[in-house]
């Protein structure tokens, strides 16, 4: 995977959270699926900026992911607010899977 | 670096409006069995007698029809990549078409084509016209213009010439007014539906959600072009023919259409299914694949129809072609879509505002497996044997094909059932 940051350590720990977000049809976390492009933290104002894609646009679990991408982000790091920004360019494909993911989807 | 994505894209039509249609067509379906079951002489007759009628009725709009509509409510976003213009259209289709179906299988079911059964027409016919509209808003507002929602945009306009068509014949059987009696019509009438609303639906959305449930990297929209092209091309050439001389090469032509059509399809799918990442296939997208292969019966069944009809009785074949369509084919794939959709409509409905709180079951949890898998077996068992039964002309055979599509359907609806009533709960 290869998400950008603009700090390491916190990021590290984002990813702990989001390695428990499924995308429920495909049973694999969105880190390894390749949704999560990008974490920016904002830390004059505590803010936690998640950029990510979804498989498609509209995609019917979309709300879902999203939902759980802020809960997931909240218990992590509980004083901090979180948005999602969801990006469509570049679009996810199959290649942003990850090695573990591919693991798991050829299991 | 990262374009932001328009708005609300993640905006889903909401489950109000698709779960009605879900739930209807399982009812239609099961009625469609229990009429068979009921009377399985209807199929050793002239294809045209009442029950054949209601039968097939129940199935192209309760069945078919209904649970296209349910489902493309929900997906046809994804196809536009935009969102669906309005839920108040989307529940007038629904309450339109709900009221309207059981009018006109009655009228079917009793033989009298009176006011009600018109009134079922004229009914379902607003709610085709509600749902185009509804789309053609839809597509107005989005920039995506792909083979995929130009397919399925392309099939509602057969199906309203259907539903048009349909209501003419009705009237036409009452106070005759057409050049010819409305039996002459109905084979026009049939394949507009089966060809353009049916298949030309079924292979533009399946050409999308099948690779997309297999993770397949396979793309080629040249060929689903292609395929688009050629379904229309066949049915057009069709109406003509029927309209025209009907030479015997002439008529060939469609049919050979139609078959390239299935074949560059059938091959879409196989090379996506040999480039898929998700190397285990669930048990729905296999019987999704199964309906691919389906489409190949009512193909074999026309072809041998035109070229032994001179041999031998045509009864069997037209009963056989129509069994093997909406029992077959079109059965198949919503029976492994119906499992493939509707828990994640649901597991939305249910789990979205909680999902991060607690460990959620997976939405391939909310429906029993053991049942979708006695479904899937008695279903293939019993349209193997009633199909059996028609070439035969064996009640025998009949009875126990109907007996086992009556259990297959009364299974299917416990699952839906099942899945529709589903209460959250965090592990």
């Amino acid at each position: 995977m290869n998400v950008a940051t603009n700090n390491e350590l916190k990021s590290t720990i984002a990813l702990t959270g989001l390695y428990h977000v499924m995308d429920p049809e495909i049973g694999l976390n969105i880190v390894d699926l390749g949704l999560v492009y990008e974490i920016r933290f904002n830390e004059p104002f505590k803010e936690i900026t998640v950029v990510m894609t979804l498989t498609t646009q509209f995609c019917p679990m979309g709300e879902s992911i999203v939902d759980a991408t802020k809960q997931a982000m909240q218990q992590s790091f509980p004083d901090y607010s979180t948005e999602v920004e969801l990006v469509f360019e570049p679009a996810w494909s199959p290649d942003k899977i990850s090695e573990e993911g591919n693991k798991y989807l050829n299991g | 670096m990262f374009a932001p994505g328009p708005n609300s894209p993640i905006k889903n039509t909401d489950y109000r409006v698709v779960l009605p249609f879900y739930a209807y067509a399982a009812l239609s379906f099961l009625l469609a069995t229990i009429i068979i079951s009921t009377d399985v002489g209807a199929f050793t007759q002239s294809h045209f007698n009442a029950k054949a009628l209601a039968v097939t009725h129940t199935m192209a709009l309760g069945w078919g029809t209904m649970m296209i509509l349910g489902a493309s409510h929900q997906l046809f976003p994804v196809l536009i990549e935009g969102k669906l213009y309005s839920n108040f259209l989307a529940h007038s289709s629904f309450i339109l078409g709900a009221l309207s179906i059981p009018l006109l299988i009655y009228g079917f079911y009793t033989f009298n084509f009176g006011v009600l059964a018109q009134t079922g027409a004229v009914g379902i016919n607003l709610a085709v016209i509600a749902y185009l509209l509804n789309l053609s808003l839809s597509i107005k507002d989005s920039k995506s213009r792909n083979v995929h929602a130009v397919s399925a945009f392309t099939a509602v306009i057969w199906l309203l010439f259907t539903t048009l068509i349909g209501l003419l014949l009705l009237f036409n059987f009452q106070h005759p007014f057409l050049p010819e009696a409305s039996v002459h019509y109905l084979s026009l009438h049939a394949h507009m539906g089966i060809i353009g609303w049916f298949l030309l639906m079924v292979v533009g959305v399946g050409a999308r959600l099948i690779p997309m449930f297999l993770i397949s990297k396979y793309e080629n929209k040249k060929t689903l072009w292609w395929v688009y092209g050629l379904i229309n091309a066949g049915l057009t050439l069709y109406i003509y023919v029927f309209f025209t001389d009907n030479h015997a090469i002439l008529s060939l032509a469609p049919i050979a259409l139609i078959a390239i059509a299935l074949a560059l399809f059938a091959s879409f799918i196989y090379k996506a299914y040999q480039k898929r990442i998700r190397k285990s296939v669930d048990e729905q997208v296999k019987t999704s694949l199964l309906s691919v292969g389906m489409l190949s019966i009512p193909l074999v069944v026309i072809l041998a129809f035109v070229i032994l009809m001179a041999n031998w009785g045509h009864r069997q074949f037209l009963t056989l072609y129509g069994f093997s369509i909406f029992f077959g084919w079109i059965s198949a794939i919503i029976i492994g879509m119906t499992f493939k959709t509707l828990p994640f409509i649901v597991w939305n409905k249910v789990y979205h505002k909680i999902a991060g709180l607690g460990k959620t079951p997976n939405p391939k949890d909310l429906f029993k497996s053991n049942l979708f898998m006695g479904n899937i077996i008695a279903y293939v068992l019993g349209f193997m044997i009633f199909c059996a039964g028609i070439l035969l002309t064996d009640t025998v055979l009949l009875n126990i094909g109907a007996t086992l599509l009556l259990i297959n359907a009364v299974l299917y609806n416990a699952n839906v059932f099942f899945i529709l009533f589903h209460q959250a709960k965090l592990k």
